[in-house]
């Protein structure tokens, strides 16, 4: 066996273009993840294709599921608690405008926590920044909401109730709704790699913020002391949001509501990326 | 001969791995306490170092193997080098892009066709969506699977599953393509045309890095070993010498279920197995043998002392430690009064009739009656091959002997080796 005293100099190490080290978290990260874009779209394109495979009626299921989602919320907000709809708004609108961001943050919640567990061969035998799988299935969800908003579209034609000039701020909240899946699910995914509790608290913390969220109600009927509390909640001022922009101002957007849901998804997002970096070099020996 | 600009491009060294190392952390379930307090309250946590202190260095176009028993650290080490998980200690410098092909069909997804598995693999694999389109009738005619590139992998053979991951690994066009014990699934048709491919890759200045069990391919591929033990980087240097240290490491190993009975310490025993060597029925070496074929197995003794009724034995175990089949000379009436000295007794199986997978031996010395055991050492492993034969069809495949009774029918009870031709 050869003994060797390898000293590198500056020059030589300079020759090399990946170092690998412990604690060094790759700083070419950024790069790879610019390198690596078009995973982003394979796997969304995998998830979406592999998804529908062996359905009898396909990817109809993208529509008929949010349809029947709002004719049951419709139903019971509307007929069995008999909540009142503000102004001149078609409750079945209410109810849709505000289920088309719920039902996108709460399918990309629960897909990016279980992303990786799910991808577990990849993330075990393969290099590439994990940072994409999570995401990849947040994108996935994001197509399904696109499809949901067309129905959308149909049915405001339908009721004959068109939109205003707030149309054109629908994509701040979709950024934000965008924004806040992606943060708690980058916490959620890395957290499930460690403490696969998180599988089972996961559907908890969907099925409970339904309640917390304004999807079957309107804001407005949350009593006044509560509200800055209740707008902590980043879906509140998406989902106002979301009323606000599609039925022409008649649903109501308190600003501290959107401010809250900026800075919180704001945190969620940099904590998140924070977190998920810092714990995902030992992804590929705990998973 | 070489021109001096190759000699130039041979000498850049493209990895250098500087006391690499890899610690995990064990932990062990909490024992109950023997004086009946239900748990000891202190987690137990044991370190295990797969891989400690490994220093080496690559030069672009160099064809390197790793070898090494099972646990030596040559998954981990590929494992550092392609950057899935982080050194505990050292580092590692690349310069280049790296493809692994750590696993057959990696990120294969079962319900995709093959055509989607390409582009998706591909793109797993660090090849952009151009890239992939560029490369895919090649990917696909080196695969040898164009008509089945709609048809879901779920379907496909292990063999046909191979070749395709194989097929997009090998045109990344890496600068550093890493392989792991991943060819011995597919046949040796292909096998071959892979190691062909290699050689073409490294003559390209591409350099490679394989590990297998596999030693004739490691020779034949690879100028030089690395050969790693419990972590540690033993050998550095020509395949032939790195193989026979490997060997002898294996060789010297006592099966741990005959040290507790005769003693650790192999030097006491009356009589050792220097190394056993696996062949095929014309004797020629192999690590790898088709369902069905004979295997030649000559275990190379060396007695101390006098050993009475020598009785050898060859066990073959799977993965598991699960025993599937041993031979015994006594049993098969060979034996002689008395041994001494060194020589060698050879071994000639019947049809191998085990499932496809990783076997290790096992071999030794009983007596006559299998009272006294005088040694158990660990023989090499080896593959049994079969596209069709796995672990879901039990330990063994035996043919069987089938009888069609068909109600009313009167050919009933008759055995049926196969439909008859025109017989309706």
């Amino acid at each position: 066996m050869q003994e060797q005293t390898i000293i590198p100099t500056k020059a030589e190490s300079e020759r090399f273009d990946l170092l690998i080290e412990a604690g060094r978290g790759a700083k070419n990260y950024w790069r790879d993840l610019w390198r690596y874009r078009e995973l982003f779209y394979f796997l969304a394109w995998r998830d979406i294709l592999v998804r529908y495979k062996q359905t009898a009626i396909g990817i109809a299921w993208a529509l008929v599921r949010p349809f029947l989602t709002m004719l049951v919320f419709t139903f019971i907000f509307s007929r069995v608690a008999k909540l009142p709809a503000p102004g001149s708004v078609p409750y079945a609108l209410l109810v849709f405008a505000a289920m088309l961001p719920w039902q996108f943050f709460s399918t990309a919640l629960s897909e990016a926590s279980n992303s990786l567990i799910g991808n577990s061969n990849l993330i075990s035998k393969v290099y590439f920044p994990r940072l994409i799988v999570p995401a990849g299935s947040v994108i996935t969800s994001f197509v399904d909401f696109l499809i949901t908003l067309g129905l959308m579209a149909g049915m405001m034609v339908w009721y004959g109730f068109l939109p205003d000039w707030r149309l054109l701020t629908l994509p701040l909240f979709m950024a934000l709704a965008f924004g806040s899946a992606f943060g708690a699910g980058l916490w959620l995914c890395a957290l499930n790699v460690r403490y696969r509790d998180f599988r089972y608290i996961v559907p908890f913390i969907v099925q409970f913020g339904l309640y917390l969220s304004p999807v079957g109600f309107s804001s407005n009927i949350v009593p006044e002391g509560m509200r800055l509390i209740y707008a902590l909640n980043p879906m509140v001022g998406v989902i106002d949001g979301f009323r606000w922009a599609l039925l022409r101002g008649q649903s109501p957007l308190a600003g501290y509501a959107l401010i809250a849901s900026i800075l919180v998804t704001s945190v969620l997002c940099l904590s998140g990326i924070w977190y998920f970096r810092r714990t995902e070099k030992t992804f590929a020996d705990i998973i | 001969m070489r021109t001096s600009s190759e000699e130039n491009r041979m000498s850049d060294v493209v990895i250098r791995a500087e006391a690499l190392g890899k610690r995990y952390r064990i932990s062990h379930r909490r024992e109950r306490r023997a004086d009946g307090s239900p748990y000891d309250s202190s987690p137990k946590h044991e370190d295990f170092w797969a891989l400690r202190d490994v220093s080496f260095e690559v030069k672009q176009g160099e064809a390197l193997g790793i070898i090494g028993r099972n646990g030596a650290g040559k998954s981990t080490l590929l494992k550092l080098l392609s950057r899935i998980t982080e050194p505990t200690e050292g580092r590692a410098r690349i310069r280049g892009r790296v493809a692994s092909l750590l696993e057959v069909g990696t990120g294969f997804h079962p319900e995709l066709t093959g055509r989607e598995n390409v582009y998706l693999n591909g793109s797993i694999l660090g090849m952009s969506k151009a890239e992939i389109r560029k490369k895919f009738d090649e990917i696909v005619s080196f695969a040898e699977i164009a008509q089945f590139l709609d048809t879901p992998v779920k379907r496909y053979s292990s063999g046909m599953y191979v070749r395709l991951a194989f097929s997009v690994a090998a045109h990344v066009e890496p600068e550093i393509l890493v392989v792991d014990e991943v060819l011995a699934v597919g046949d040796v048709a292909f096998q071959r045309k892979c190691m062909d491919y290699m050689k073409r890759l490294a003559r390209n200045g591409i350099t490679i890095i394989l590990v297998s069990h596999d030693l004739f391919a490691v020779k034949t591929m690879c100028r030089r070993v690395l050969a790693l033990s419990a972590g540690r980087l033993k050998f550095d240097g020509l395949p032939a010498e790195g193989i026979d240290l490997y060997e002898k490491d294996s060789r010297l190993e006592a099966d741990p279920w005959a040290a507790g009975i005769i003693g650790e310490d192999i030097d006491q025993w009356p009589i050792i197995i220097r190394f056993v060597e696996l062949l095929d029925a014309d004797g020629s070496p192999r690590t790898v043998y088709d369902y069905g074929e004979r295997m030649r197995v000559r275990i190379h003794y060396e007695s101390r002392k006098p050993v009475r009724h020598p009785n050898f034995y060859l066990g073959i175990r799977r993965p598991d430690n699960v025993v599937c089949c041993s031979y015994s000379a006594a049993r098969d009436g060979v034996t002689v009064p008395s041994l001494d000295g060194s020589g060698v007794i050879e071994l000639l199986t019947p049809p191998l009739r085990l499932v496809s997978d990783l076997y290790s031996t096992y071999a030794g010395v009983w007596d006559r009656e299998f009272k006294n055991l005088y040694c158990g050492q660990i023989g090499p492993n080896f593959h049994v091959r079969d596209e069709v034969l796995n672990q879901h069809f039990g330990v063994f495949h035996v043919p069987g002997e089938w009888r069609w009774g068909v109600n009313g029918h009167k050919n009933v009870g008759q055995t049926l080796v196969r439909p008859a031709a025109g017989a309706d």
